[in-house]
């Protein structure tokens, strides 16, 4: 396997009953780069995200990470190894402040993980890191509020930030703009694009804005019924009968 | 901001004062004595509930389990806590094949990953792990019976737990023979115990693994390994120690044998706890209904269990010396309190009501102790925030890096630990029976409902709520109220306590459907 492939499956199988949410997907992530998955509802982008993170383990199929098997590693583990990822729907503590959730997410990664009965208060690094990444996404001044209580927009900058803590390697990021106005769209896109490559971080996004892929993708990958339907540059997708045929005719209608 | 947060929490506030009210005004319908005595009873009551309450609302929140068990769990932690404190003989007899059988149990984490991996042609797959079913279970039972056991029989009366307990509260407690291996030898037994249990934990993991295909990479965690290990090694040190320990307990004073029989009700309860979630619960975290049916069960069998091993009569445990005195120093002109806890007298004088020391004074300072240390636990360490934080959403937690598998199998622990814990407290104070268990569990949720389902506050509040109400339905049982328009006093009569505790439940959610402390979703 070369080098610069950070994530490849081979065959990637999942079915649920009878259904087949993810067919046969063999797909090779270089590392570094924006790739991005688009497909239409029910294409099977969330199953594959779930069989990446290893909160659903696949029907057949193998993940590798690095050029070592992953398939069976549970979530926290693969956490650990550099891979973070987030949620279609927004998933924070909300009762807890913006500090308070990134904290606790810089924790989380400690070598001292299981040194439970620890104050959460004794180490202080975690905070200064915690400040650091409300920094990147631009939180520090609401560090005190209460998740709950952030707009709609923060909420997705602030569970990024969460993301960021463990600093992972690679970043699934399933829908991050979902249920933003459409004016701050472009704010986040521009963050992630920030955050790739300042950190020198490998991006898998599922979007649904065909613009904003088409203008940071480097790679983009069309699933439609659980297969893959096509995969190239941007220029390439545009290009493709198919994927004009199946999927981006039917959006355009 | 202020007069926002008024007009959001208004109902919430009309309750509190409407509560406070019908507070003061039962209270002015008694004497300082029964005031001080229906109050401190209800305490004592809600600390017991607050006990259970406690952990069923943690295992609640954290993991959506509805433990039906924790009942029962609590029941358990009164008849361990009775055989550790009455016969510490039976409990050092019992002590090693436990500890083997718990060791075999912690392997099958292990046993999964291993077994997993060296998959069997599909026939022997599928037959395999009801062989070994039967085979470990045999071993067991055979091992099992020629243990040497020396025990109490409940089916005759002069051996039943009842006698042994009056025995100990007269000071004529005979150390009973020891019992005598007849048959193998124990050292064999003892090997046949560890086979069978590891046997067992193998024949379990199969069946889960049937019709599992072979998992290439899979990841293996430690920990089990060097539990299992420590237990295997307890429970062998014990046997050939077993003598001397039996000897050295029945030479303990009652007091310290009863602070050894609350640490081991507590921490079977807590091993007891990890083991249910971990071989049990985990299998059906996705089968809601399915979860509900087993802990039911787990509730049933548990009942059965104890009426076999205990039989079905209920009785009494003796309380310590240090809460028992009633001779010198404890007359009724000993009127100061630090003297009369010097003289470890078995009451005191507050406001001249006459308040049990056991009953009352140590079981609201046990709730206390634990009602803070909980609450330490989940507000100030790490573990705690990251309970907090699961309980919000624990699929986050878990994409954070944490082993929120752990944390549930810790949390389920701690909850099972603190109902056994609550079980032993109150065994001296209200006796133990069969029926103990869902008694608490009736009251615990009734606290739950009126505190808030999943807050810990709540849970407080309600437990405290509940006790007194009950406390103070009971004492006016006794005294009758005058109620207008009537010609005699109104005298709630026994049966209308449960009726009273769940009636008030049904109006606090009628009026605040999350309940006094819970949030809405
Ligand atoms: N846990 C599940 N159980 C059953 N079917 C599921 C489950 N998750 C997803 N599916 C089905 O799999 C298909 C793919 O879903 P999903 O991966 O969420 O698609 P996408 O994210 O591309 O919209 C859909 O038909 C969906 O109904
Ligand atoms: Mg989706």
């Amino acid at each position: 396997m070369a080098d610069d492939i950070i994530l490849e499956t081979r065959n990637l199988r999942r079915e649920f009953g009878a259904l087949v949410a993810v067919n046969n997907v063999s797909v090779r992530v270089k590392a570094g780069s924006f790739h991005s998955i688009i497909g239409p509802n029910g294409a099977g982008k969330t199953t594959f995200f779930n069989l990446l993170s290893g909160t659903l383990k696949p029907t057949a199929g193998q993940v590798f990470f690095k050029g070592k098997e992953i398939t069976h590693l549970p979530v926290h583990r693969a956490v650990h190894l550099g891979i973070g990822r987030s949620f279609q729907i927004t998933n924070l503590f909300p009762n807890l402040t913006v500090m308070e959730n990134i904290r606790l997410a810089c924790q989380a990664m400690g070598r001292d993980n299981f040194r439970l009965f620890r104050s959460h208060r004794a180490f202080r690094q975690y905070e200064e890191r915690a400040w650091e990444i409300m920094g990147k996404v631009g939180l520090q001044d609401k560090a005190l509020m209460l998740a709950r209580a952030l707009p709609h927009g923060d909420q997705r900058k602030l569970e990024l930030g969460m993301i960021l803590a463990p600093d992972p390697q690679l970043l699934l990021l399933d829908e991050p703009t979902a249920g933003m106005a459409s004016e701050q769209v472009p704010e986040l896109i521009a963050l992630i694009r920030e955050i790739q490559t300042s950190g020198k971080k490998t991006i898998i996004l599922v979007e649904h804005n065909m613009n904003v892929v088409m203008r940071v993708s480097d790679t983009i990958t069309v699933m439609h019924y659980g297969e893959v339907l096509a995969e190239g540059t941007p220029a390439e997708i545009s290009a493709n009968e198919t994927v004009q045929k199946a999927y981006l005719g039917a959006l355009y209608e | 901001m202020m007069a926002e947060r008024l007009k959001k929490n208004r109902t919430r506030l009309i309750v509190l004062g409407i509560l406070a009210v019908l507070f003061v005004s039962a209270s002015q319908g008694m004497s300082t004595e029964d005031w001080v005595i229906t109050v401190m009873r209800g305490l004592a009551v809600g600390a017991i509930t607050f006990l259970v309450a406690a952990g069923f609302s943690l295992i609640l929140g954290l993991m959506d389990v509805l433990n039906l068990a924790h009942g029962e769990m609590f029941m358990l932690g009164a008849y361990i806590g009775w055989t550790v404190y009455v016969r510490p003989d039976t409990f050092v007899d019992a002590l090693t094949p436990l500890l083997l059988l718990a060791a075999g149990l912690m392997l099958m984490p292990v046993l999964g990953v291993w077994l997993g991996q060296r998959p069997l042609p599909g026939k022997v797959n599928q037959i395999w792990p009801w062989l070994g079913l039967a085979a470990a279970l045999a071993l067991l039972i055979y091992a099992l019976r020629q243990w040497p056991l020396a025990m109490w029989n409940p089916g005759v009366f002069a051996e039943s737990p009842a006698t042994f307990s009056l025995a100990m509260s007269q000071g004529t407690m005979q150390l009973p023979a020891a019992a005598v291996a007849t048959g193998l030898s124990p050292w064999l037994l003892l090997m046949l115990l560890g086979l069978g249990s590891t046997l067992l934990a193998a024949a379990l993991v199969g069946m889960r693994l049937r019709g599992q295909t072979a998992v290439s990479a899979p990841y293996l965690s430690k920990s089990p390994l060097i539990l299992a290990g420590g237990l295997a090694l307890a429970g062998v040190f014990i046997f050939a120690l077993n003598d001397g320990l039996t000897a050295w307990l029945y030479r303990l004073n009652h007091t310290a044998l009863f602070a050894l029989a609350i640490v081991v009700a507590t921490a079977v309860g807590g091993l007891l706890g990890g083991l249910i979630e971990s071989t049990l619960i985990r299998p059906l975290y996705k089968r809601p209904i399915y979860q509900i049916m087993l802990t039911l069960g787990i509730s049933f069998i548990t009942i059965e269990l104890v009426r076999a091993i205990w039989g079905r009569p209920e009785f009494t445990m003796p309380k310590p010396e240090m809460f028992a005195g009633t001779g010198a120093g404890c007359g009724r002109e000993v009127v100061s309190i630090v003297e009369r806890l010097a003289n470890q007298c078995a009451t005191i004088f507050l406001f001249n009501g006459r308040i049990r020391t056991y009953n009352e004074i140590f079981i609201i300072l046990m709730g206390l102790i634990v009602l803070v240390g909980v609450w330490l636990l989940l507000q100030r360490t790490r573990l705690g925030m990251i309970i907090r934080a699961g309980v919000q959403d624990s699929q986050m937690v878990e994409a954070l890096g944490i082993n929120v598998r752990r944390v549930f199998t810790l949390v389920f622990s701690l909850g099972v630990a603190l109902a056994a814990l609550g079980g032993v407290l109150a065994a001296p104070s209200i006796g133990l029976s069969n029926g103990m268990g869902g008694q608490f569990l009736l009251l615990a949720l009734i606290a739950l409902a009126i505190g808030g389902l999943t807050s810990y506050p709540g849970a407080a509040a309600g437990a405290v709520l509940v006790g007194l109400l009950q406390q103070f339905i009971i004492k006016y049982g006794q005294l009758g109220i005058n109620l207008p328009f009537l010609a005699e006093p109104f005298k709630p009569s026994p049966p209308l306590v449960p009726a009273s505790t769940v009636l008030f439940m049904v109006i606090i959610l009628l009026l605040l459907p999350n309940g006094l402390f819970g949030r809405d979703e």
